[in-house]
C-alpha cells in the first residue's frame, strides 16, 4: 500500500460517509414521508396502524407511511426510555404514559406543540373538542398549564366490572338486604350509583369457601367479592391509594404549586392518611394474592375472567379479554359501571379518580416535513368519523362529540360509564422526578398492604422522601 | 517464526509505507483532533472511524509482514473484546466520578460523591445495604441449596439404573428452560388461588396458605424456584468428575476392606473437587447477580430486593445512569474479591493436601 493508495482509500471513505449523509437529508424533503412511532403491543395501536394502512389519505399528497415498533407492555417502558435517552433519534411520535411527560420533555425528546396549535385553526379546534381532564393529564406539562405537548391514543379511566349471574340472583339480592338493609347493585345504573360502603359490604357478602353456595350452586373452590390493584409493581397500587386520598380530600403532591408547594404535611394529611386507610380496609375482602403484593391489574383482571370474584375495578384497556368466550369464564354475565366513590353528607359521590391511558407525542427531532405530515395525520386520527370507529373496535374517545354520541353507549358494553367519568380524572406528576418518587411510594404501600406498617407511618415516609428529593431538585423551596 | 520477524527492519518514522504503524497512530490523531475540533459531529465520528480503520489496517500489515499469525487470529478477538467489554466498563468506571443522568444533557465530576452517596448517604445507603444483606442471604441460600441437591443427584446419576439415561435428561431439562418462563411457572405454582401449593396445603391444614405472603415463604420460595433451575448445572459437573475416577481404585479400596466412607473421602472427594470448586464459583457469582427471578416472583417484596434488582430499578427505570455505574463497581468489587477468596482456598487445600 503506498501513500497514494491510502490517499484514495481515505477519499473513498469520505465519499462513502458523505453518500450517507446526503442521502438522509434529500430522502426527508422528498415527497415520500415515513413516520415512525413506537407504542405499546395490544388492540389499540394495532386498530391504529390498520385504519391508517387502510383509510388514510394525507391532505397533502404526499406518499405518507406509519411505522409502528409494537413493544409488549412489560418492555414498554424501558425500551422507549433507552432509545429516547440514548439518542437514536429513531422515532417522531412516541406513546407515552401521561406520567413520563416530564422526564422526557425536560431530556429535550419531546416537542412543544403549542406552534402548531397556533398555526393551524383545526389542530386548535380538535385540541379544544377534547376533555379538559384528558387535555390536563395527556398533554401538559407542567401539569395543568397551558404548554401542550400530547395527543390522546387511547384514554382509559377505572370502572367497575361485575358478574351478573352472581349480583342479580334473587336469594343473593334478598340475603344482603336482609344483612345490610341496603339493595345489592345489580344493574349498570345501581353500580353507578355504588359507594365505598355498598363495595366493601359485596366484598364481605360474597367472601365464601369452598362448599359453600354461591347464587344456589355449590362452589368446588373459594370465592371473593371484590377486587382492585394492590400491587407492588410499576403503578399498581398508586393508580387505587391516589383515588381514595383525593376522595377523602386530601392530596398529592401539586406541581403546579411548585415551588412553594410542599410534600411534607400534604402526602401525610390527616385526610390523605384517611384515605391510604380506607383503601387498606377492603384488601381483607380480596383474593389472597393480595397479601403477597402482587395484585396488579393483570392479576386482578385474570381473577375476574377466571370466575372467582363478583367484582373487578380495573382500566377498561383490558376489557376486551372479558369480553371474549376464548379468555373468560364470565363472558356472558357482565354488566359494568362507574368505579366506586365516597359518599358525602349531602349523599353526593365523590369519585376523583387517578386516570390512565396514553398520549402519543411528537420528538423534537421530528423534520419540518415531517412535522407537516404528523398535523395531518392527528387531525384524521381525532376526527370524529375515525374517533368512531375506533371506539367501535374497542377504543375510547376524548372528543367529547364523539362521547356523547348516543350510538357511543353501544359500542361496548363499559362505554356508559365513560362520559361520566372523566369529569372526575386527575393524574399524578408529571415531573422527572416521577419514577422515583413513584417507586419509593410503591414500596411504601406495598408494606402497608402486606401488613407490615400502617397508614400513618406509610404516608410520613412517602413525604418525608418527596419533599427532600424535591428539594434537592429545586421543585420544593 | 520469531527468527523471521527480526529480519524485518522497524521503517524510519517518517516513512510511508504500509507497515508504518507510528506514523499511522500519529496521522490518526492529527486528523481526528482536527476533524472533532473543525468539523460537525455526524461527519467527525465517520473522519475518527477511518482513521481508526488505518491504523488497524497498519497494524495489520506490521503483524503480517513480520509474521506475528498468532497476534493475527487472535486480534479479531480481542478487538471485539475491546470493543463490546473493555471499552463499557472502562467508560462505565469514568462515569461513575460524575454526576449525570442518562435523560438529562448535563454532567458535572463528583469525584467519589456516587460512591459516598451509596454507601452513607441516609436515604440512598439504607437501600444499597439491605439490598446488599438480602443478596448475601440469597447467595448462601441458593448456592447451598443448589450444591446439595446437586450432589447428591450426580451420586445418584454416577450409578447405572433402569430408565437412567431419560431421567437424566428430565433432571437436565429446567437448566435449559428460559428463566422467564420458569418464573412465570413458579408464580402460577405458589398462587394461592390458582396454584397447586396452596390448593394442596389447604386441603389438607384446612387453613388458608400463602407462601409468598411473608419474609421466610418468598425467599423460601425463590431459593426453591432457583434451586430447580441450577442444582442441575452442579449436577452435571459432579456427574462428570465422578465418572472419570477409575475404577480399578475402588477395587483395591475394597481388597483393603476400606470402608464406603473413606473410599469416598479418600478417592472419589479429591477427583471431584475441582470441580465442585468450579461449580461452587459459577454460582455463586450468578446468584449474585439475582434479579430475573425477584422480578417474577415478588417485584422486590416481603423484603427479597437484591443489589441486581436494585441496580435496574436506579440505573435503567430511573435514569440515574452515574449512580447505576457506582453501584455496578462495588458489585464487581465484591465478586471479584469473593472469587480470589475462593480460588485461594481452593489452591491452598490443594497444597495442603
Amino acid at each position: 500500500m503506498t501513500a497514494m493508495t491510502k490517499v484514495k482509500g481515505l477519499a473513498t471513505a469520505a465519499s462513502f460517509a458523505a453518500t450517507l449523509l446526503v442521502g438522509g437529508v434529500t430522502y426527508a424533503s422528498a415527497d415520500e414521508v415515513k413516520l415512525t412511532m413506537v407504542g405499546p403491543d395490544w388492540p389499540p395501536m394495532r386498530i391504529m396502524k390498520k385504519f391508517f394502512d387502510e383509510q388514510y389519505k394525507p391532505a397533502s399528497g404526499n406518499k405518507v407511511t406509519l411505522d409502528i415498533d409494537f413493544i409488549p407492555w412489560p418492555d414498554f417502558y424501558t425500551r422507549v426510555n433507552a432509545s429516547l435517552t440514548s439518542g437514536e433519534q429513531k422515532y417522531n411520535f412516541a406513546v407515552s404514559d401521561s406520567q413520563w411527560l416530564g422526564a422526557f420533555i425536560e431530556g429535550g425528546y419531546f416537542r412543544k406543540i403549542n406552534d402548531l396549535i397556533d398555526a393551524d385553526p383545526e389542530l386548535k379546534a380538535t385540541m379544544d373538542s377534547m376533555h379538559p381532564a384528558i387535555v390536563n393529564a395527556y398533554s401538559t406539562y407542567p401539569n395543568s398549564t397551558p404548554n401542550y405537548y400530547g395527543f390522546p391514543q387511547f384514554p382509559d379511566v377505572l370502572v367497575t366490572y361485575a358478574r351478573k349471574d352472581v349480583i342479580c340472583d334473587e336469594g343473593e339480592q334478598a340475603a344482603f338486604k336482609a344483612k345490610y338493609n341496603e339493595k345489592l347493585p345489580c344493574t349498570g345504573e345501581e353500580l353507578d350509583n355504588m359507594d365505598w360502603n355498598t363495595f366493601a359490604h359485596v366484598g364481605e357478602f360474597f367472601q365464601r369457601k369452598k362448599g359453600d353456595k354461591l347464587a344456589g350452586q355449590v362452589l368446588d373452590d373459594d370465592f371473593y367479592g371484590i377486587a382492585y390493584q394492590a400491587g407492588k409493581g410499576y403503578d399498581f397500587s398508586t393508580s387505587s391509594v391516589h383515588s381514595f386520598v383525593w376522595q377523602h380530600g386530601g392530596g398529592i403532591w401539586d406541581e403546579t404549586k411548585a415551588p412553594t408547594g410542599h410534600a411534607e404535611g400534604v402526602v401525610n394529611s390527616a385526610k390523605s392518611i384517611e384515605g391510604m386507610d380506607h383503601f387498606m380496609s377492603m384488601l381483607k375482602w380480596m383474593p389472597p394474592v393480595v397479601k403477597t403484593g402482587t395484585m396488579d391489574i393483570f392479576v386482578s383482571d385474570q381473577l375476574f375472567r377466571e370466575g372467582k370474584v363478583a367484582m373487578n375495578v380495573d382500566w377498561i384497556g383490558l376489557g376486551e379479554a372479558s369480553l371474549d368466550p376464548k379468555t373468560s369464564k364470565v363472558a356472558d354475565k357482565l354488566v359494568f359501571g362507574m368505579a366506586p366513590g365516597l359518599r358525602g353528607a349531602d349523599g353526593k359521590i365523590n369519585r376523583t379518580s387517578q386516570i390512565g391511558g396514553q398520549p402519543f407525542v411528537l420528538t423534537t427531532w421530528t423534520t419540518d416535513a415531517q412535522i407537516k405530515e404528523a398535523v395531518g395525520f392527528v387531525k384524521w386520527w381525532l376526527s370524529p368519523e375515525i374517533q368512531h370507529q375506533f371506539a367501535a373496535a374497542g377504543g375510547q374517545s376524548a372528543i367529547t362529540s364523539v362521547y356523547t354520541d348516543p350510538k357511543y353507549v353501544t359500542y361496548r358494553p363499559w362505554n356508559r360509564a365513560w362520559a361520566n367519568s372523566l369529569d372526575w380524572q386527575k393524574d399524578m406528576w408529571h415531573v422527572p422526578q416521577f419514577f422515583e418518587m413513584l417507586t419509593q411510594q410503591q414500596d411504601q404501600y406495598d408494606l402497608a398492604i402486606t401488613g407490615k406498617q400502617d397508614a400513618k407511618t406509610t404516608m410520613n415516609n412517602v413525604a418525608k422522601f418527596q419533599e427532600d428529593l424535591l428539594k434537592n431538585a429545586g421543585l420544593i423551596q | 517464526m520469531t527468527a523471521a520477524s527480526h529480519s524485518l527492519p522497524a521503517p524510519l518514522f517518517t516513512a510511508v509505507v504500509a507497515h508504518n504503524w507510528k506514523l499511522a497512530i500519529a496521522v490518526a490523531v492529527v486528523v481526528s483532533a482536527i476533524s472533532i475540533a473543525v468539523l460537525p459531529a455526524a461527519l467527525s465520528f465517520w473522519v475518527v472511524g477511518v482513521t481508526a480503520t488505518l491504523v488497524a489496517a497498519a497494524f495489520t500489515v506490521n503483524a503480517y509482514r513480520r509474521h506475528y499469525f498468532g497476534a493475527l487470529l487472535v486480534a479479531p478477538a480481542i478487538a471485539v473484546l475491546f470493543v463490546m467489554n473493555i471499552f463499557p466498563l472502562l467508560w462505565s468506571l469514568g462515569l461513575s466520578f460524575f454526576a449525570y443522568q442518562a435523560n438529562q444533557q448535563t454532567i458535572r465530576f463528583i469525584g467519589l460523591g456516587n460512591y459516598a452517596r451509596i454507601l452513607t448517604n441516609d436515604l440512598a445507603a439504607n437501600a444499597t445495604w439491605s439490598a446488599l444483606i438480602n443478596t448475601a442471604m440469597f447467595v448462601v441460600f441458593t448456592v447451598s441449596a443448589q450444591m446439595i441437591v446437586g450432589f447428591l443427584l450426580a451420586i445418584l446419576f454416577s450409578k447405572q439404573f433402569p430408565l437412567r439415561k431419560y431421567l437424566l435428561i428430565l433432571v437436565l431439562t429446567p437448566m435449559m428452560l428460559s428463566v422467564v418462563a420458569s418464573g412465570v411457572f413458579f408464580t402460577y405454582y405458589y398462587d394461592p388461588t390458582f396454584g397447586i401449593l396452596s390448593y394442596v396445603i389447604n386441603s389438607i391444614a384446612g387453613d388458608q396458605f400463602i407462601l409468598m405472603s411473608t419474609k421466610v415463604g418468598a425467599v423460601t420460595g425463590i431459593v426453591f424456584a432457583d434451586a430447580w433451575m441450577w442444582s442441575p448445572f452442579v449436577m452435571l459437573l459432579v456427574l462428570a468428575g465422578l465418572v472419570s475416577v477409575p475404577k480399578y481404585l475402588y477395587e483395591a479400596a475394597a481388597i483393603d476392606r476400606v470402608s464406603r466412607w473413606r473410599q469416598f473421602w479418600m478417592i472419589t472427594f479429591p477427583y471431584i473437587r475441582g470441580l465442585l470448586m468450579l461449580a461452587l464459583l459459577f454460582r455463586t457469582i450468578e446468584a449474585f447477580k439475582l434479579a430475573d427471578l425477584v422480578i417474577l416472583l415478588t417485584k422486590g417484596g416481603n423484603d427479597t430486593l437484591t443489589i441486581s434488582y436494585h441496580l435496574i430499578r436506579i440505573a435503567n427505570e430511573q435514569n440515574k445512569t452515574s449512580e447505576g455505574a457506582a453501584i455496578s463497581y462495588l458489585m464487581l468489587f465484591m465478586v471479584i474479591v469473593l472469587t480470589n477468596l475462593y480460588l485461594y482456598l481452593a489452591n491452598r487445600r490443594t497444597l495442603g493436601a
